[in-house]
């Protein structure tokens, strides 16, 4: 009896009050995080190999607040270049992948996903001095638009805002942040987060993010299926959300929190 | 024997020299940054001061340097893409290097420098070369409604020598703000580009601005305080320019200069960016266009001129025109 009130006392200043056992996590006491870098403002850091010696981001960070609300004392990050890896049918030898992992039907067959942690929708990058400011669908379309040619936001420009002018589709995205600064572009229409991301990294170059198309892509943790640890992750997302640290992480990390822009409709 | 170390000057790389004769000693001499007196000149640095370094080994004329986690602090694009290329330039100017494999902390940086591929080892080539296509001029607007309002303001700047004659067509646009913004500028009234009542009252009572320096033939004042360039032929000032200089900490450096050299279309290689019509007056600090020109000092030292007349300024100016840079002229 003695023994066991001892253990419950160590289990209890392990963990905290608010779990009953430690996290069923692959090494007991570390909580290790599949990464994929590089993704500027979510995860960025220096690799050799597969083990990750420096780690920033706003996946880097939520990654940190996961374990030690769970009382997880270590967190270990390793890095698969490819993203097909974190999503393959099997076990795993890490707890849990966090790579802008789009929830989709079909992945969902060979991975098991956490709640979403972001909702990523297209947002719109005006250029520098751009007056008015466009705030509906009907203001977009009389502007030049641009869009990476086989990307989301070019389908949108294309089908749904159909501009007046003929929309200069690019390339890369690299084409499109240079042209939007030369000012060529009035305004690009991007994955929001990348385009908070770009003007966090360049402040003097473009205009502001004046809003987002909402398109409903979210993003979550990827777990090999029926991880005993999911359940405990989701319960610690919801609080995390509920506190505003999740809000206040992707403020630090994206400069704006992009989910929290204006709709354009 | 000397290491030659490659500082910041406006847009551009400079080197320095110092003693030394390895990939060490140069590594070691750029993270120590410029001295006061090179720092007097606007010579500038944007590695992290403070930066540790790690190793700085040689195998096979590529020098590995590994660099502590300072090196990669920041957020701003700019800053980090030009230190990339301040080390790779201070290294493989060492003689017998070829290329330099940047480490931070031990590891292959992944994205901590926007624009940069650090999986390999990186050549002066690398990132001297530009990485974007010469801009294209934008689309051009369509042109806004006439009117008498705009074409006696117009009419008005012109003759005190915002505006060139040319540009009176009685449609606001981007010249015409520039012109107000200057006239703001050299009367301290609020800059706001816009036209407004203490605007009108002060030009209905203006004269033509006066040279500060004296001299003889073609010549430009850049006023620091006022954020406007005076181009002046003789004793008259032709044009008063709308421009923006350095941001504190890159201030544009006072004194008299010559035209150096001019290119029309100009990279700037530690920012990666293009600069069109670019007049270069002392070391990397140039006049030159640029898609912004806000009504504070921003650039990194050179003088930003608004699109509208920054291939009348190029033409304008020869080797050898004196450019005087004043910081106070009230």
């Amino acid at each position: 009896m003695r023994y066991a009130l001892a253990a419950i006392a160590i289990v209890f200043t392990i963990v905290g009050p608010a779990s009953s056992a430690p996290p069923p996590t692959k090494t007991p006491g570390e909580l290790r995080v599949a990464l994929a870098m590089p993704s500027a403002g979510f995860q960025v850091g220096a690799v050799r190999g597969r083990d990750v010696v420096l780690a920033r981001g706003f996946e880097i960070d939520l990654a940190r607040a996961l374990a030690k609300r769970l009382g997880i004392p270590r967190v270990r990050f390793v890095n698969e270049p490819l993203l097909s890896t974190l999503l393959k049918a099997g076990p795993t030898d890490w707890d849990f992948a966090l790579a802008q992992i789009s929830v989709t039907p079909e992945r969902a067959k060979r991975v098991d996903f956490s709640t979403p942690y972001f909702q990523a929708d297209q947002g719109v990058l005006v250029r520098r001095g751009l007056a008015p400011k466009p705030s509906s669908i009907a203001d977009l379309r009389k502007l030049q638009l641009c869009a990476e040619r086989t990307s989301t936001g070019g389908l949108l420009v294309v089908r749904q805002i159909k501009p007046e002018k003929k929309p200069l589709l690019l390339l890369n995205p690299s084409k499109l942040s240079y042209e939007l600064f030369t000012g060529r572009c009035d305004a690009v229409v991007f994955d929001a987060p990348a385009l908070a991301v770009l003007r966090r990294q360049a402040p003097d170059r473009y205009g502001p993010l004046v809003g987002r198309i909402v398109t409903g892509e979210r993003y979550a943790a990827a777990f090999e299926q029926a991880s005993p640890l999911r359940k405990r992750v989701n319960a610690v997302l919801t609080q995390l959300t509920k506190d505003g640290t999740l809000e206040r992480l992707r403020k630090r990390w994206l400069g704006t929190d992009t989910s929290a822009l204006p709709v354009v409709r | 024997m000397t290491v030659g170390v490659a500082f910041l000057e406006g847009e551009q790389v400079v080197y320095v020299n110092r003693p030394g004769s390895t990939a060490l000693q140069a590594v070691a001499a750029l993270l120590a940054g410029p001295t006061e007196a090179e720092a007097a000149k606007e010579i500038t640095s944007q590695v992290p001061s403070g930066t540790p370094v790690r190793s700085v080994t040689l195998q096979r004329r590529v020098v590995t340097v590994d660099l502590g986690e300072k090196f990669a602090a920041g957020t701003n694009a700019e800053s980090l893409t030009a230190r990339v290329a301040q080390v790779v330039l201070t290294v493989t100017r060492v003689p017998g290097v070829r290329s330099v494999r940047l480490l931070v902390k031990g590891g292959t940086p992944l994205g901590l420098f926007p624009g940069v591929v650090a999986r390999y080892p990186l050549t002066a080539k690398d990132v001297q070369a530009p990485d974007q296509p010469p801009p294209s001029p934008p689309s051009p607007q369509p042109p806004g409604a006439e009117s008498p309002e705009t074409r006696a303001l117009q009419q008005r700047l012109a003759d005190l020598g915002f505006l060139p004659p040319g540009a009176v067509d009685g449609r606001a646009g981007p010249q015409t703000r520039s012109a107000v913004v200057a006239f703001q500028k050299w009367s301290g009234i609020a800059r706001d580009g816009v036209a407004g009542l203490a605007t009108r009252n002060a030009l209905a009572s203006a004269q033509r601005p006066a040279p500060i320096s004296s001299g003889t033939g073609p010549r430009v004042e850049v006023l620091l305080d006022r954020q406007v360039a005076l181009y002046i032929d003789g004793s008259r000032v032709a044009r008063i320019l709308d421009v923006s200089t350095g941001k504190p900490g890159f201030e544009t450096p006072v004194g008299v200069w010559g035209v150096t050299r001019k290119e029309e279309r100009s990279w700037s290689v530690p920012y990666k960016v293009w600069l069109p019509w670019a007049s270069y007056f002392v070391g990397g600090v140039a006049f030159h266009e640029y898609p912004d020109v806000p009504p504070t000092p921003a650039s990194h030292g050179c003088v930003r001129v608004p699109r509208a007349d920054a291939e009348w300024l190029y033409r304008q100016l020869s080797t050898g025109t004196t450019v005087t840079v004043v910081a106070r002229s009230r």
